[in-house]
C-alpha cells in the first residue's frame, strides 16, 4: 500500500496531469458559482476531453473539478441566497442571513476553511478506508439503510422552528412533493396528472432552486437596496477562521457525517449536508441563531458537502455501483480506459485510486485558497444595488433549471416552487423541513418497502444491531428533550401584544386542500404505492386542520421562524410588492414559451433594468445583449438547446 | 513512460491538427474532390436519460470516434432530455427531428419495452426512423450457494425458496420475471431497487439469493465472488443472432442459454410456446439490441452512407477495439443498414405474444399499462 501511495505521488506530480488538474479546478470553481449547478454540470463539461487524455491526467481533472464544486458553490448561496447547488441549501439559511448582516466575510471563511477541512478528512477517510470498505459497506443492509433515512427525517424535526406543527406540515409537504413520480413499490406513477413531464418526478435541483433562490430574490428585490444592510464588514474574515477552528469538533462530525452518506448510495450529497445542518442543530443548546445567521449551521454542511464527494467514490470504485451522477460520469470515464471499478480494483489499480485522492486533497487545497483570494473582491457584490444583479441572477437560475430535463415543465417548477417559497417564507413556514422531506422521500419509502419485503418477519429486521444502535439515536433527541421538559418547565409566554389576529391564513386552507386531494387521490393506488402518500397526506391534513382550527382561535402562532433578524415579518408592503415580482417573473415565463427563451430573456432584462432598477436606455441595452450573449454562450457549452417560441413556430 | 504517453498525445494532437488544415485545405481548394456531407457540420446525438446513465455513457464514449469517422469530421454534441424513461425524449424527437442526419436519437431497452407493449405514452414508432448503430449485450443468472443450487437441474428445487432483487416489472426486470416464469421456477420477486448495482449488493449482503447481472458487470463483478464461493453462475439470458435465433452469449460461452436450460428442466424445446415467444421477443429487444442510435427516415442517402460507414472505419480502428472493451462489453457495434431488418423485425410482437405479457404484468404484479 505505502508503495502504491509514493507510486501515485509520483504519478500525480506530473505537471502536464497537474495542468490538467487545475484546469478541472476552475471549471468546477466556476460552475460551482454558477446557481443550481453542481457536479453532474461540471462532468459532463470536462467529459469530452477524457478520451484525449491519459487516464491519470483525466482522473486527475475530474476529481480536482468534483472537490471544489462544494467550494466555490458558497459564494452564490452566501452572498445572493440562491443556492449554488442543491446540496448548499443550509449556508443558505445561516450564511445568506450573515451576508445580510455584514458578515459575509466572516461566512465565507468560515466556509472555505470547514469545506477544505471537510475535503481533506474525506480523502484521508478514503485512503484508510480502500481496504476495509467493502466489508464495512456491506454490513448496512436495506434495514439500516431505511434506519439511516428515518433517522435524516427526524433530524427534520430539529428544524422546525418556533412552530413544530408548521415545520412537521412543511416535512409531510415535502414527502409528498417527493412522492411525485414512479413508486418504488409498484408500477403506478403517482401525482402526475397525466403530464409524461412528471412521471420521473420533480428535480431536486429545481426544487432547491424554485424555493430558496427564487424565493431570497424576490423577497431581497421587494425589500430594495443591497444584499448588505450594514457596512461594517472589515475584519470578518479572521473571525470566520476562527470561528472554525472553535468549532474543530463540529468540522469533525460534519465530515464523518458527509462521508458516510457519500459511502452508502442510497443517501447523496444533499441528505448527507442537510443531516450534517439537522445533526448541528439537535446536538447545540442554544438554537435561538439557526436560521438567523449562525455560523455552526455553516461549519458542519460545508465540511459534510466536501466529505461527501470522497465518500461517493468509494462504492464507486469498489462496487461499481455510483451514489450520484457525477460519480457515475467518473465510472464511464473509468471505463473507458478498460479500468472496470469492482472488488479488483484494489489490486490491479491502486496507484490510480491514490492518484484520485491526491487529486482530491489538492484540489480541496487550490480552490479554498482561490477562494479565500478572490472573496474579497466578490463579497463587495453585497453592496452593490441588488436591482442590478437581479436580473442576471434570475436569468442563470432559469438556465439552470431549464438544463435539468429541457422541457417547459422545468420553468413552471421553478416559478410554482418559487412562489410556494416565497409564501411560506412570508407567513412563516420553515422550508428546511420541505427540502429533507423532498430529498429523503424515495429513499425512505424504498427502503423501508425493501425491508418489510425482504425481512418477510419484522423480528427479523428489528433485532438486528445496527438497526438498534440507529434507533438509540433515532430517539435520542427526543427523549433527551422530554426530560429537560420535565426537569424545567417553562410556561409559554406569549405577550398580548404578539397574538396573531384571529384569522385563518390562506396558505394553510390551501395547504389543507392540497393534502385532502393527496389522500384522496393516493386511495385509489396500487398496494405498495399507496403506502407513503397516503400516510403523509393523512398526516398532513390532520395537522393542516388543527393549524386552521388554530388560527381561528387565534393562536396560529408567532411569525416567521427563519430569515434573518432584521425581518422578522415582512410588512403587506414588502409582501405586495414581492408578489408583484412574482407576477414578473410568471410573465417572463410565459413569455418565454410564446415568443422563446432568447427574445424574452432580452426583453424582460431590458424591461427590468428600465422599469426597476432606473438605468439608463445605453447601459440596459449593454446589460440585456450581454445576458442574451452570456445565455447563448453558456448554454453552448452545456449542450442546451434553447427552445424557440411557440407564437414563432406557429407564424413559420 | 506515462510522461511520453501524454507527450504523446500532444503530439498527435498537434499532428492531427496539421491533418485537419491540410484536409481543410484540400476541401477549399476549388475543383477538388466533392465535400463531404457533414464538413464543417454538426451531428447532435439526443440522449432521452439523464447523464451518467449506460446509453449516455455509451453515447459520450462513442462521440470522439464518430468525429473522427464520419466522412466530413462532423462536430458532435449531446444532448440530455431525460422524461418518463425515456418516453419523453423520444416523443420529442418523434415530433421534432428533421431528416438532415443531423441529429439522432440514443435509445435503450427501455424506450423499445414501453413501445412493444403499446404503453399508451408513446407516440414514436421504430419503423419511421431508419438505424445508424447498434450493440448489443448479454445477462447472466447465477444464484447463491445457500440455495443448493449448482447446476441448471436443480433450479426447480432450491434448499432455501429463491428470493430476486429486481427494480420494477415494467422495466428491463421484465425479462429476468418472464425467465423465472418461462422455466417454471419458484421465485419470490422483491422489487423496488434502484438499479442492477444496488440489487446485486443486496445478494451479496444476503438479502436475496438468486440474481442476474449484464455479463460485463458478472464478468468484472461477479466472477471474483465465485473465486471465492459467494456465487455460483447457472446460465446466460442468451442472445440473439440477426436471424432471430438465440445463441450462447459471446461474451459467456461456457455458460448455458435459457434455451438450453429449458431442455434440460423440461426434456424438450421450448420453440412454439406462447410464453417462450414473449422472453425472445424481450431478450432481442431489452439485450441482444439494446443500444441504438436511430435518425429520421427521409435522411438524404449520402449522409446515411457517411453515417454507417463510419461504424465499419470505427471497428477498425485499433484505439477503438482498445479502449471500446469495457464500454461495449465484449459485444460488437453493428452497421446499422445490416441489421435494421432484424431490429424492426424483433420489436414486431403478435398480439397473443403481448396479450400474454400484458395479462402476466396485471395478474402477477398488479401493473396496469
Amino acid at each position: 500500500m505505502t508503495e502504491a501511495l509514493s507510486a501515485a505521488v509520483a504519478l500525480f506530480l506530473d505537471p502536464g496531469r497537474l495542468l490538467m488538474m487545475l484546469l478541472g479546478v476552475g471549471v468546477g470553481l466556476v460552475v460551482g458559482i454558477l446557481p443550481g449547478m453542481g457536479g453532474i454540470v461540471t462532468v459532463a463539461i470536462l467529459l469530452p476531453f477524457i478520451t484525449r487524455l491519459d487516464p491519470f491526467a483525466s482522473l486527475a481533472m475530474i476529481t480536482g473539478a468534483l472537490a471544489v464544486v462544494h467550494t466555490s458553490d458558497t459564494i452564490t448561496s452566501v452572498l445572493i441566497g440562491a443556492p449554488g447547488s442543491a446540496a448548499s441549501v443550509p449556508t443558505v439559511l445561516e450564511g445568506y442571513p450573515m451576508a445580510r448582516q455584514g458578515q459575509a466575510a466572516r461566512a465565507l471563511s468560515a466556509a472555505y476553511l470547514s469545506s477544505l477541512i471537510g475535503g481533506l478528512i474525506g480523502a484521508l477517510g478514503l485512503t484508510l478506508s480502500i481496504p476495509i470498505a467493502r466489508p464495512l459497506v456491506l454490513s448496512f443492509g436495506s434495514p439500516e439503510l431505511f434506519m439511516l433515512t428515518a433517522l435524516g427525517v427526524s433530524f427534520a424535526g430539529s428544524l422546525l422552528g418556533k412552530e413544530p406543527r408548521k415545520g412537521l406540515t412543511a416535512g409531510l409537504l415535502g414527502l409528498l412533493l417527493g412522492a411525485v413520480g414512479p413508486s418504488p413499490a409498484a408500477a403506478e406513477v403517482r401525482f402526475a396528472f397525466n403530464q409524461v413531464y412528471l412521471t420521473d418526478g420533480l428535480d431536486l435541483a429545481i426544487v432547491a432552486l424554485g424555493a430558496f433562490g427564487v424565493t431570497e430574490v424576490v423577497g431581497l428585490l421587494a425589500q430594495g437596496g443591497a444584499v448588505a444592510q450594514r457596512t461594517d464588514l472589515g475584519r470578518g474574515w479572521a473571525q470566520g477562521l476562527r470561528d472554525v477552528i472553535q468549532h474543530r469538533w463540529l468540522v469533525l462530525r460534519g465530515s464523518l457525517i458527509g462521508m458516510w452518506a457519500g459511502v452508502l448510495p442510497a443517501l447523496g450529497a444533499t441528505a448527507g449536508t442537510l443531516m450534517a445542518y439537522g445533526h448541528v442543530v439537535t446536538s447545540s443548546r442554544d438554537r435561538s441563531r439557526f436560521g438567523k445567521g449562525d455560523i455552526r449551521g455553516i461549519i458542519a454542511p460545508e465540511a459534510a458537502n466536501n466529505a461527501v464527494e470522497a465518500g461517493d467514490l468509494v462504492p464507486t470504485l469498489l462496487f461499481s455501483v455510483p451514489g450520484s451522477a457525477p460519480t457515475a460520469m467518473i465510472l464511464g470515464a473509468l471505463l473507458a480506459y478498460g479500468i472496470v471499478p469492482g472488488p479488483r480494483i484494489v489490486t490491479e489499480h491502486l496507484d490510480l485510486i491514490y492518484t484520485i485522492v491526491w487529486s482530491f486533497a489538492a484540489a480541496n487545497f487550490i480552490g479554498a485558497a482561490f477562494m479565500f483570494a478572490a472573496s474579497p473582491l466578490l463579497a463587495r457584490l453585497t453592496y452593490v444595488s441588488f436591482n442590478r444583479l437581479a436580473p442576471g441572477i434570475i436569468l442563470a437560475m432559469v438556465l439552470a433549471a431549464f438544463q435539468e430535463k429541457q422541457h417547459y415543465g422545468d420553468l413552471l417548477t421553478l416559478l410554482a416552487l418559487g412562489i410556494l417559497g416565497y409564501v411560506m417564507k412570508a407567513s412563516g413556514w420553515p422550508r428546511a423541513p420541505l427540502l429533507i422531506g423532498f430529498v429523503l422521500a424515495g429513499p425512505l419509502e424504498r427502503y423501508y418497502w425493501l425491508t418489510i419485503n425482504l425481512y418477510l418477519h419484522p423480528a427479523d429486521w428489528l433485532i438486528r444491531p445496527g438497526v438498534i444502535v440507529i434507533g438509540l439515536l433515532l430517539i435520542a433527541p427526543f427523549v433527551a428533550g422530554a426530560i429537560k421538559a420535565i426537569r424545567y418547565p417553562t410556561a409559554p409566554e406569549v405577550s398580548p401584544a404578539e397574538r396573531p389576529p384571529r384569522r385563518v391564513a390562506p396558505f394553510s386552507l390551501f395547504l389543507l386542500g392540497v393534502f385532502a386531494y393527496a389522500w384522496w387521490t393516493a386511495r385509489t393506488f396500487l398496494p405498495g404505492a399507496e403506502l407513503m402518500p397516503l400516510s403523509v397526506a393523512i398526516g398532513g391534513t390532520l395537522l393542516c386542520a388543527v393549524q386552521i382550527v388554530q388560527e381561528m382561535r387565534g393562536r396560529g402562532g408567532p411569525i416567521a421562524a427563519e430569515g434573518g433578524t432584521e425581518e422578522e415579518a415582512p410588512s403587506g408592503e414588502v409582501v405586495r410588492r414581492a408578489a408583484g415580482y412574482l407576477a414578473g417573473l410568471a410573465g417572463y415565463i410565459v413569455s418565454v414559451w410564446l415568443v422563446g427563451i432568447r427574445l424574452a430573456s432580452g426583453l424582460w432584462v431590458l424591461g427590468f433594468l428600465l422599469l426597476v432598477a432606473r438605468q439608463r436606455w445605453p447601459a440596459a441595452l449593454l446589460y440585456a445583449a450581454a445576458a442574451v450573449a452570456g445565455l447563448e454562450l453558456l448554454s453552448g457549452i452545456l449542450g442546451v438547446r434553447l427552445p424557440r417560441g411557440e407564437l414563432l413556430t406557429l407564424l413559420r | 513512460m506515462r510522461q511520453t504517453r501524454f507527450t504523446q498525445g500532444a503530439l498527435g494532437l498537434l499532428l492531427a491538427g496539421l491533418l485537419l488544415a491540410g484536409l481543410l485545405a484540400a476541401v477549399a481548394l476549388p475543383g477538388h474532390a466533392q465535400q463531404a456531407y457533414y464538413a464543417g457540420k454538426t451531428i447532435e446525438i439526443l440522449i432521452p436519460f439523464g447523464p451518467g446513465g449506460g446509453t449516455d455513457i455509451e453515447a459520450r464514449f462513442l462521440a470522439p470516434f464518430f468525429e473522427k469517422h464520419i466522412a466530413g469530421n462532423p462536430k458532435i454534441i449531446i444532448r440530455n432530455m431525460p422524461g418518463g424513461g425515456s418516453i419523453l425524449g423520444a416523443n420529442w424527437y418523434a415530433q421534432n427531428a428533421k431528416p438532415d442526419g443531423l441529429q439522432m436519437l440514443a435509445t435503450s431497452g427501455s424506450t423499445v419495452i414501453p413501445f412493444i407493449l403499446g404503453v399508451s405514452r408513446v407516440a414514436y414508432e421504430f419503423s419511421k426512423w431508419k438505424l445508424v448503430k447498434v450493440n448489443g449485450v448479454g445477462g447472466v443468472v447465477y444464484v447463491s450457494p445457500r440455495t443448493g443450487i449448482t447446476k441448471p437441474e436443480d433450479l426447480l428445487k432450491p434448499a432455501t425458496p429463491l428470493v430476486y432483487g429486481g427494480i420494477g416489472a415494467t422495466a428491463l426486470d421484465l425479462t429476468t420475471l418472464l425467465l423465472f416464469e418461462v422455466l417454471g421456477m419458484d421465485v419470490r420477486s422483491v422489487l423496488g431497487f434502484e438499479g442492477r448495482g444496488p440489487a446485486r449488493l443486496a445478494f451479496e449482503r444476503g438479502e436475496t439469493n438468486i440474481d442476474y447481472q449484464t455479463t460485463p458487470a458478472y464478468l468484472t463483478q461477479v466472477i471474483p465472488l465465485v473465486k471465492e464461493g459467494k456465487a455460483v453462475p447457472i446460465m446466460s439470458m442468451g442472445f440473439i443472432n440477426e436471424r432471430g435465433v438465440m445463441v450462447r452469449d459471446p461474451a459467456s460461452p461456457d455458460l448455458p442459454t435459457a434455451y438450453e436450460v429449458y431442455q434440460i428442466l423440461h426434456k424438450r424445446k421450448p420453440d412454439g410456446l406462447l410464453r417462450w415467444k414473449a422472453y425472445q421477443t424481450l431478450v432481442s429487444a431489452g439485450f441482444s439490441y439494446q443500444k441504438a442510435f436511430w435518425v429520421p427516415t427521409g435522411t438524404p442517402p449520402e449522409a446515411l452512407t457517411a453515417l454507417n460507414e463510419s461504424i465499419d472505419r470505427m471497428n477498425r480502428d485499433v484505439q477503438f477495439k482498445v479502449q471500446s472493451k469495457q464500454i461495449l462489453e465484449g459485444y460488437t457495434i453493428l452497421r446499422g443498414d445490416q441489421t435494421e431488418a432484424a431490429v424492426l423485425r424483433s420489436m414486431r410482437v403478435t398480439l397473443d405474444v403481448k396479450k400474454f405479457i400484458t395479462d402476466l404484468l396485471q395478474q402477477k404484479y398488479n401493473v396496469r399499462l
